[in-house]
């Protein structure tokens, strides 16, 4: 056998064209917490209780714990439960998350009580269908849903409306933004508000701003639920973010304290990215922050490594890892929206392997951000699935019968709210004495794919204007009058239900979202019962019906026609 | 974007030779180069296989072009970009500094900003380029001057994550095995010999 | 739906039927201005009979929601809660100063300790006292105070 120097078969040569040789991929280095989940340097489990506090956390005493296994001790873990949950077998435990019989009450009851290691040690024996025959079954809320992200390069509010409505009537039950320029986010927040409610009232929507704009955003009720609350698995890097689990838990009661739903955010991977992983497994790191999250009691998190995806994404089992974090998050009885919300891969086949793990099982929202806008236009950097990809994911929804969340519209329908949406805000700008919005542009936001299909804005006067609103306090309730003096009685209508909705505190509860007919659903009134086939939330009846329609589907009673 | 002969830029090595402990100069035309502890040893090149020779060749050329000085030191107890441009801008004449990682993140820092503050930031290392490190090195030479010079571009790109994170992270962590505490930055001249 | 209600230390004894309450229970719900939730209507915004501050959780509200997310035994969701209806009495400005407070080496012992009687006296605020006494212990053992030269 002799071999050529230098030269390449044909088929290197495809293979090497292949858009995953784009991604990168790096050895394990568990020394440093370059490791998924499987690492010599995770601590083993151990739990000891004396006088009615944890002294024992994982193989460390209480005089060496650190901020989080202090944290994580004293109000995450059942104190009582505890030492008779941790002694069960992992295997056993484990069994009992993909056993059809073993209910989801039983295992938040057990999960209540155990410490980070010991869930590193059962979802360590499980592979990835076992995880997500879990999440099937652990998932808080029964209904699957999904969210958007509604973002401008240019930061124009009138793409923001039009995309936030599009996005709302194919099923998104909750939009996030933000900016590029953050001096615009009262105008953009503003936009995806009104947006939003002419596609289909109810939908939340959010803006991702440093911590005490996002707040005050919400407290005027112009967003209505937050989710940029970072949290971090080590002391160290926790610090870096400038917080602790003691100023986040403020924090939490804060939102709440203001009627304002809110998850935090948390992801493996990060803490290694930040170079002090400590010598743990991403995944251990993972489920402290997931404890520290429950210890705070805020109703849900978003995790699945989020803006790291790369890291994990990176090494061996890394997107099983992955998988395994938005489970733990459910199993610990949080709301968990599921990540899917990153450019991950320069491969299509990757990108959607990458989330079935989500989309198969259903979680409570299967993307944190599925890009409703073009990517070039996505300004959290990009998300594993943008615009192009609805027809994908319907097709997907229609092969598998799964629900995604999202549904094939007509596109009559969706220039229809498309043309409200920015006809709307032109009013709603109009009664607030913000710059101007032509009618070129409302014509522009009906047809347009992206930014670059709209007329350049003035910048400045845009700027002056979401000052002006800042400094005038305009509230969600200015939005619901200037709707209702312009004569959008509906928007208006809608606005003002979401806002009630705060009064009454129903979307503070785990999982909640809006139903189109303004009920919220949440893991109270649509507890997940999965029990086994048959049972649980299954894709049927009118819903199922919707799903079946595609752009192109022929015509079984006249072949020669299309029906979509 | 045409990075000036990539043939020849291959065959350069860079040595940085110490000189002795770096120390705070007064001629105020100067820019300070600060690079961090694996800078050239045992790294040398950047995430994107730009050699270090090549780095600092269009970073002090770019200085030198303003008709600026240009001093080299190397940062050796810490791996932050911040702390190691800020440790150059301390250092320096003008008070303007140019902060180098390994992976080539760079950071254009001025003395009188609180640390972790900045001039110009340029986090996405794979983006940087021999143009760019140029570009880099005459704007901090105009600050030094006392000029206002236009920001160098930024560039973005959405799959620099999927391609290049993990190896970011691990060029992150490989640069913090070779801080060495406590031991004080050094005056470092740049051998930039063809092999 | 099926989970059964223990009963709860204070209030109405409600239990998952009971939500949302926004549906099932209005006849428990104010302002904090005292309004019932049912005069937030159309009519009265366009009247000007509403206030962005009708728009507000008011603090029983929040041990409403505290008691039914114990009913169904999630704890630490309900003790959210009830800091949240201690903290509707404090100004918004305030409360973000008191976040930024808790932050990382940006107080010392005695400004925690001030921030958290303040809670307790001024607001009778006595869980987010004790949340904020304890973050005090804590970062004094982790040396998370504020240190004298911050550069």
């Amino acid at each position: 056998m002799t071999t050529t120097e230098n030269r390449r078969s044909r088929r290197t040569e495809i293979l090497e064209d292949r858009p995953v040789n784009l991604d990168g991929f790096v050895e394990e280095w568990p020394e440093k917490g370059l490791v998924a989940m499987e690492s010599d340097f995770d601590p083993q489990p151990s739990v000891r209780v004396e006088g009615g506090r944890i002294v024992e956390l994982d193989g460390r005493a209480r005089a060496d714990f650190d901020f989080m296994d202090t944290f994580i001790a004293d109000h995450a873990i059942d104190v009582e439960t505890a030492e008779e949950v941790n002694a069960i077998p992992s295997v056993e435990i484990a069994r009992a998350l993909v056993d059809p019989r073993a209910s989801r009450d039983e295992l938040t009851r057990i999960g209540r009580g155990l410490t980070p290691a010991k869930i590193l040690d059962v979802v360590k024996l499980m592979n990835v269908v076992e995880i997500m025959m879990a999440m099937q079954k652990m998932r808080a809320r029964r209904t699957p849903a999904n969210q958007a992200h509604s973002t401008s390069a240019k930061d124009n509010p009138i793409q923001v409306a039009a995309d936030a409505a599009e996005g709302a009537l194919r099923g998104f039950a909750e939009l996030e933004t933000t900016l590029g320029v953050v001096r615009y986010a009262p105008l953009v927040a503003i936009a995806l508000q009104v947006g939003g409610q002419v596609g289909r009232g109810g939908v939340l929507t959010q803006c991702a701003l440093e911590e005490a704009t996002e707040l005050e955003l919400g407290m005027r009720g112009i967003t209505a639920y937050a989710e940029t609350i970072s949290v971090y698995g080590t002391e160290s890097v926790f610090v870096d973010g400038d917080d602790t689990p003691w100023s986040k838990a403020f924090l939490a009661s804060a939102y709440a304290s203001r009627g304002i739903k809110m998850r935090f955010t948390s992801g493996t991977g990060s803490e290694v990215q930040m170079g002090n992983a400590e010598g743990r497994s991403m995944l251990y790191l993972e489920i402290r922050c997931i404890l520290m999250a429950k210890g705070a009691g805020v109703q849900g998190l978003q995790n699945g490594s989020i803006s790291c995806i790369g890291v994990p994404g990176a090494v061996p089992g890394g997107i099983r890892a992955v998988a395994a974090e938005n489970l733990v998050a459910s199993w610990m009885d949080l709301e968990c929206a599921s990540g899917n919300d990153q450019s991950f891969s320069h491969s299509a086949m990757r990108r959607t392997a990458r989330l079935l793990p989500q989309m198969l099982p259903g979680t409570d929202f299967v993307c944190s951000g599925y890009s409703a806008v073009p990517n070039a236009d996505n300004m959290f950097a990009g998300s594993n699935l943008d615009t192009e990809d609805f027809d994908d994911w319907n097709t997907i929804q229609r092969d598998l019968q799964v629900d995604g969340g999202l549904r094939h519209v007509r596109e009559p329908e969706i220039l229809q709210v498309r043309e409200k949406a920015a006809r709307a805000l032109q009013a709603v700008f109009a009664e607030l004495d913000l710059p101007r919005i032509t009618d070129e542009e409302v014509e522009a936001a009906v047809y347009a794919n992206g930014s670059g299909d709209y007329p350049e804005r003035d910048v400045l006067e845009d700027l002056k204007g979401a000052q002006s609103v800042m400094d005038r306090g305009v509230t969600g309730l200015d939005l619901v009058k200037a709707l209702e003096r312009s004569g959008f009685h509906d928007v208006a209508e809608n606005l003002l239900t979401v806002l009630r909705q705060r009064v009454s505190g129903d979307l503070l509860q785990t999982s909640a979202i809006l139903t189109d007919d303004f009920v919220p659903l949440s893991a109270i009134n649509d507890a997940n019962d999965y029990g086994g086939p048959g049972s649980g939330y299954r894709l049927q009846g009118e819903r199922w019906e919707q799903l079946k329609k595609l752009r192109h589907v022929t015509s079984a009673e006249d072949p020669e026609t299309e029906v979509s | 974007m045409s990075a000036p002969t990539a043939a020849s830029t291959s065959e350069r090595t860079l040595t940085l030779k110490e000189v002795g402990p770096a120390k705070r100069a007064s001629r105020p035309d100067e820019v300070v180069v600060a690079v961090s502890p694996a800078f050239s040893d045992p790294f040398t090149k950047t995430i994107v296989d730009v050699p270090h020779a090549e780095v600092i060749r269009q970073i002090l050329a770019g200085i030198e072009e303003q008709g600026v000085h240009a001093r080299v030191i190397k940062v050796w107890d810490t791996a932050d970009l911040a702390a190691v441009a800020h440790t150059g801008a301390r250092l320096s004449g003008s008070g303007i500094s140019i902060g180098l990682l390994s992976r080539g993140t760079a950071m254009i820092h001025q003395r009188d900003l609180p640390r972790l503050s900045n001039l110009e930031l340029f986090p996405q290392s794979p983006l940087l380029d021999a143009e760019v490190f140029r570009r880099i090195g005459s704007n901090a030479a105009q600050y030094a001057k006392g000029e206002s010079p236009a920001p160098v571009p930024t560039r973005n790109d959405q799959m620099a994550r999927p391609r290049w994170q993990a190896k970011a992270a691990l060029l992150h962590l490989k640069e913090f095995e070779c801080i060495v505490a406590g031991r004080k930055p050094v005056e470092v001249e740049p051998v930039i010999s063809r092999a | 739906m099926r989970v059964s209600a223990p009963a709860s230390g204070s209030g109405p004894d409600l239990g998952a039927a009971d939500y949302p309450l926004s549906v099932n229970r209005q006849d428990l719900l104010r302002t904090p201005t005292g309004k019932p939730i049912t005069a937030l209507t159309m009519n009265a915004v366009v009247a000007g009979e509403i206030t962005a501050e009708d728009l507000r959780i008011a603090p029983e509200t929040l041990q409403l929601q505290a008691t039914l997310a114990e009913s169904v035994h999630r704890r630490q969701l309900a003790a959210n809660f009830r800091r949240a209806a201690e903290l509707t009495a404090v100004p918004d400005a305030e409360v973000l100063a008191m976040y930024n407070a808790l932050r990382p080496r940006a107080s010392s012992k005695e400004q925690l300790l001030g921030i958290a009687e303040n809670l307790e006296n001024k607001y009778q605020a006595t869980v987010c006292g004790a949340l904020v006494r304890e973050a005090a212990e804590v970062y004094e053992r982790r040396d998370l105070l504020a240190r004298d030269e911050e550069d």
